[in-house]
C-alpha cells in the first residue's frame, strides 16, 4: 500500500518532505530538553534582570519599589568593586595563559606517547576530579607557614619559609598556582583530543618536503588546531572569571583585597550585604562583559583563520 | 470487602498518629552540638519526638538559613541564631516571639546570665530566643611559662612589674613582647607572644575587638554615634599591627581561629586571644601538646561577648514540638549535663554548681570572664558591618593602608550602615 501511495509523488518533492519530516521529528525530540534549558537558564537571567531594577533585599524581600538603574549606579560607584574587577582580570589572564602554555606542552608530549597512556590520563585527571572546596582546604593545610608540608619541604633544601597566603603580593600567585594545579588537566585533555583528531596526511607531505618539527608545528599544527584552541581558551576564560570556591576557602579575598575576585564580591553583596538587587545588578554587568568578551574573541579567532 | 477497606483505612490512619513526630534543626559543627546529640535519646524517651539535626559549618549556615526563613513554611522547626544575625533576623520578622510560651510554661529567664539574655535572648523587650551557649573571648595563656620563677625574675627586671595573670592591657602587651623569643638559639623565633588571626572579615573583626576594649575604646557611644576612628581605636590597631609583625608567627595575616588554635596547641605561642570554648581543645590529647599547661583569664579591659540562641522561626512547620525541644534542652538538668561534657553554659547557677566545679575547675573563671565582656554592635546590618570593617582592619593590619586612614574609612562605612538602619 505504502509503495503505491508514494509512487504518485515526484522523487524530489518526496525527498524534501522527508527532510522536513526529519526536521520536525528532530525538533519534537529536542523540545523537552530545549524547554528545560530555557527554563533553567533564561528564567534565572530574566529574574536577575528584573530584580536588579527593584529594591529587593533579604530584609525586605519584595518587588514593591522600582528603582530603575539606581542599583547599577551604586554598584559601579563602589571603589572595592573596581579593585575586584582588576584582580579578576589579572587572575583570568594569568591562569588562562599559563594553563594554555603548560597544557599545550603536556598535550603535545602525551600525543606522541604510546605506552601507559591510560596511566598518564589517570594522573592528569586526578586533580580535576577533586571538589574545588576540598582542593582549597588541602592546599590551605599544605601551605600553612608554620605547620605546612610545603614550607617544611623547601626548608630541607635551604629555602626560607614563604608566607604563601599571608603576603599580599604572594597570595595572589598562590591562588593562581592552586587554580592551575586544579584546572590544567582540563586544558590538556581538551587540546589532546584536538591533536589526536588531526589528519596525518599534511604531516607526511611536509616530512617528504623535509620540513622540520618546529615548522610542522607552526604551519600545520597551530592552524589546524585553531578551532580547538579557541574553544579551550574561551571555556577556560569563562570558568576562570567565575572562580569562587578556591578564594572563598583559602583567602576570603585577602590579604586586604589581593585575591578579591568578582564572583566572591557579588556573593558578599548578596549574602553579607543582604542586597540581592545590587548583587543582581553586578551579575548582569558581569554577564554582559563575559558575553561581549566571548563574541569579540570568537570573531577575532575566526578572522585569523 | 467494603468493611475490609474501611478497616485498612483506619489502620493506616492509626499508624499515622502512632508514627513518631520528628523535628528538624540546623546546627553548627561545634562541641556543644555534639554534646546535645549525645543527650538526644533522653528527649526521645521523654517526649517520643525524634530530632533530626543537620550539622554544617558556620560559613554555610547563613546562606542556608535565609531561604528557609523567607519561605512561608521552611524545613527547620527550630534553629540556632548567632548574635551576628539577631538584628537582621528580628528586623526581618523571621523569628517567633516566645514571651507567651515562656509565661505559659513558667520558664525563668532570670536564670540566664543577663549579658547573654541581652545578646541572644531579647530584643527591645521582646523575647525571641533562649540563650544556648556562649563563646565570649578571653586570654588563653601558658600557665607553666607564667609561673616559672626564672621567667618571673627576668620579667620583673625588664619591665619593672610582676609577671602574673594580666590584669591591665599594658601587662598583657609586655608579656607578649617578653615571651616572643628564640628558645633553641638557631637565630629564628620559635616561641611567639601571641597568635594573630588577621584573615579579613569575621576572623580579624572578632579578635581586634578585644584590642579595642583593651585600649579602653568602644565601637559607638550610647546614642550609636560610631567611634571607630577614636584615638583608642587607632592605638588598638597599632598594637594589633605590632603583634602581627613582631610577635605572631609568619602567615598570621591569613589565619583564622583554627590555624591560630593549632599554633598555640603545638606549644609555639605563649598566649592566644580566642573564644573560651576553644579551651577544652587544649586539654584534648588528640589536638594538643600543651595539656595541663594552659590557663584562661578575662581579656584586660573586657573580652568580646558572643553567643548563640535557640529560636523558633516563623516558618517552622511544627512550633509546638520545637518549643518542647527548647524547653527540654534548656532545662537545668540538660544544661548541666551538657556543661559536664564540656559545654559552654548560659545559666548563672551552672558555673558554680558543685558537680561542675569538681569536674571542670575553670568554670568559675568562665563566669568571671562573662561578667566583664562587652558587646559587639548588634544591628540589622551586623554581617555587612563585619565585612566592610573587617576589610579595612585587615588592610591596616597587613600594612597596606595607614591605620588612621583605614579606621576613618571603617567608621564611615559603619556610619552609613547605621543610617541605613535608622539608628542615627
Amino acid at each position: 500500500m505504502a509503495a503505491v501511495a508514494d509512487g504518485g509523488i515526484p522523487p524530489r518533492k518526496r525527498q524534501r518532505s522527508i527532510a522536513a519530516q526529519d526536521r520536525l521529528f528532530g525538533l519534537l525530540v529536542a523540545a523537552p530538553g530545549l524547554g528545560a534549558l530555557l527554563l533553567v537558564i533564561l528564567f534565572p537571567i530574566l529574574f536577575a534582570i528584573f530584580t536588579s531594577f527593584h529594591d529587593y533585599t533579604l530584609i525586605h524581600p519584595n518587588f514593591e519599589t522600582f528603582v530603575a538603574t539606581e542599583k547599577y549606579a551604586e554598584a559601579v560607584g563602589e571603589k572595592y568593586l573596581h579593585t575586584a574587577v582588576w584582580v579578576t582580570i589579572k587572575f583570568v589572564i594569568a591562569t588562562v595563559v599559563i594553563e594554555f602554555v603548560i597544557g599545550f606542552t603536556v598535550a603535545l608530549m602525551l600525543n606522541t606517547v604510546q605506552r601507559f597512556k591510560t596511566i598518564y590520563y589517570f594522573i592528569l585527571l586526578m586533580p580535576l576530579l577533586i571538589n574545588p572546596v576540598v582542593v582549597g582546604l588541602i592546599w590551605r593545610m599544605l601551605l600553612h607557614t608554620e605547620l605546612g608540608i610545603v614550607n617544611y619541604g623547601i626548608g630541607l633544601v635551604g629555602i626560607p619559609a614563604v608566607n604563601w597566603l599571608g603576603d599580599a603580593d604572594i597570595a595572589f600567585w598562590t591562588v593562581v598556582m592552586v587554580d592551575i594545579w586544579h584546572q590544567i588537566s582540563f586544558m590538556a585533555i581538551l587540546l589532546l583530543a584536538g591533536l589526536a583528531a588531526l589528519p596525518r596526511e599534511p604531516y607526511e607531505a611536509a616530512r617528504m618536503d623535509g620540513a622540520s618539527a618546529l615548522r610542522c608545528f607552526i604551519h600545520i599544527t597551530l592552524p589546524l588546531m585553531r578551532p580547538v584552541i579557541t574553544v579551550a581558551l574561551l571555556l577556560r576564560m569563562i570558568f576562570a572569571i567565575k572562580t569562587f570556591d578556591i578564594v572563598y576557602i583559602m583567602t576570603k579575598g585577602g590579604p586586604g583585597t589581593a585575591t578579591d575576585l568578582i564572583s566572591y564580591y557579588i556573593y558578599r553583596a548578596a549574602f553579607f550585604g543582604l542586597d540581592v538587587s545590587k548583587a543582581s545588578a553586578m551579575s548582569v554587568l558581569l554577564l554582559l562583559a563575559v558575553l561581549g568578551l566571548t563574541v569579540f574573541l570568537y570573531r577575532y579567532m575566526k578572522s585569523m583563520a | 470487602m467494603k468493611r475490609l477497606l474501611l478497616a485498612g483505612a483506619m489502620l493506616v490512619a492509626g499508624m499515622g498518629i502512632a508514627k513518631a513526630e520528628t523535628i528538624r534543626l540546623l546546627m553548627e559543627t561545634v562541641p556543644d552540638t555534639r554534646y546535645i546529640q549525645e543527650l538526644l535519646p533522653e528527649f526521645k524517651a521523654q517526649t517520643g519526638i525524634d530530632v533530626e539535626m543537620e550539622v554544617i559549618s558556620y560559613i554555610d549556615m547563613h546562606t542556608k538559613l535565609v531561604p528557609q526563613l523567607i519561605a512561608s513554611e521552611g524545613s527547620y522547626d527550630a534553629i540556632v541564631v548567632d548574635f551576628y544575625w539577631v538584628g537582621e533576623f528580628t528586623k526581618a520578622g523571621w523569628l517567633m516571639p516566645i514571651d507567651d510560651l515562656v509565661k505559659r510554661d513558667g520558664i525563668d529567664l532570670g536564670a540566664y546570665v543577663p549579658k547573654l539574655l541581652d545578646l541572644v535572648g531579647q530584643v527591645e523587650g521582646v523575647t525571641y530566643m533562649l540563650p544556648f551557649y556562649n563563646y565570649s573571648m578571653a586570654v588563653i595563656y601558658r600557665k607553666d611559662l607564667l609561673e616559672d620563677s626564672a621567667n618571673q625574675a627576668a620579667f620583673k627586671e625588664k619591665y619593672g612589674m610582676d609577671l602574673r595573670v594580666p590584669e591591665t592591657w599594658d601587662e598583657y602587651m609586655n608579656q607578649v613582647d617578653f615571651f616572643t623569643r628564640d628558645t633553641d638559639g638557631d637565630g629564628k623565633r620559635d616561641l611567639f607572644g601571641t597568635v594573630i588571626q588577621a584573615q579579613r572579615g569575621d576572623c580579624i573583626s572578632m579578635q581586634w575587638a578585644n584590642y579595642l576594649y583593651g585600649n579602653g575604646g568602644s565601637y559607638h557611644d550610647d546614642k550609636w554615634n560610631p567611634l571607630m576612628d577614636s584615638p583608642e581605636a587607632i592605638q588598638a590597631m597599632k598594637d594589633y599591627r605590632l603583634h602581627l609583625t613582631n610577635n605572631s608567627p609568619p602567615g598570621s595575616e591569613s589565619f583564622c581561629f583554627d590555624e591560630a588554635f593549632n599554633v598555640m596547641a603545638q606549644g609555639k605561642s605563649y598566649s592566644l586571644l580566642t573564644f573560651n570554648i576553644m579551651y577544652a581543645g587544649f586539654e584534648d590529647p588528640e589536638s594538643s601538646k600543651v595539656i595541663g599547661k594552659v590557663g584562661i583569664a578575662p581579656n584586660p579591659g573586657g573580652g568580646l561577648n558572643g553567643g548563640w540562641g535557640w529560636a523558633i522561626p516563623n516558618s517552622s512547620p511544627n512550633k509546638e514540638a520545637a518549643w518542647k525541644f527548647l524547653k527540654w534542652v534548656e532545662s537545668y538538668e540538660v544544661a548541666k549535663k551538657r556543661a559536664l561534657l564540656g559545654g559552654a553554659p548560659t545559666q548563672t547557677k551552672i558555673f558554680t554548681d558543685p558537680d561542675i566545679v569538681s569536674a571542670r575547675p575553670y568554670y568559675p573563671t568562665l563566669q568571671k570572664i562573662l561578667e566583664g565582656v562587652k558587646d559587639f554592635p548588634v544591628f540589622t546590618y551586623t554581617t555587612q558591618f563585619v565585612e566592610a570593617t573587617g576589610l579595612e582592619l585587615n588592610l591596616a593590619a597587613t600594612g597596606q593602608k595607614d591605620p588612621a586612614e583605614a579606621l576613618k574609612d571603617a567608621n564611615a562605612a559603619f556610619r552609613k550602615l547605621l543610617k541605613k538602619d535608622g539608628k542615627i
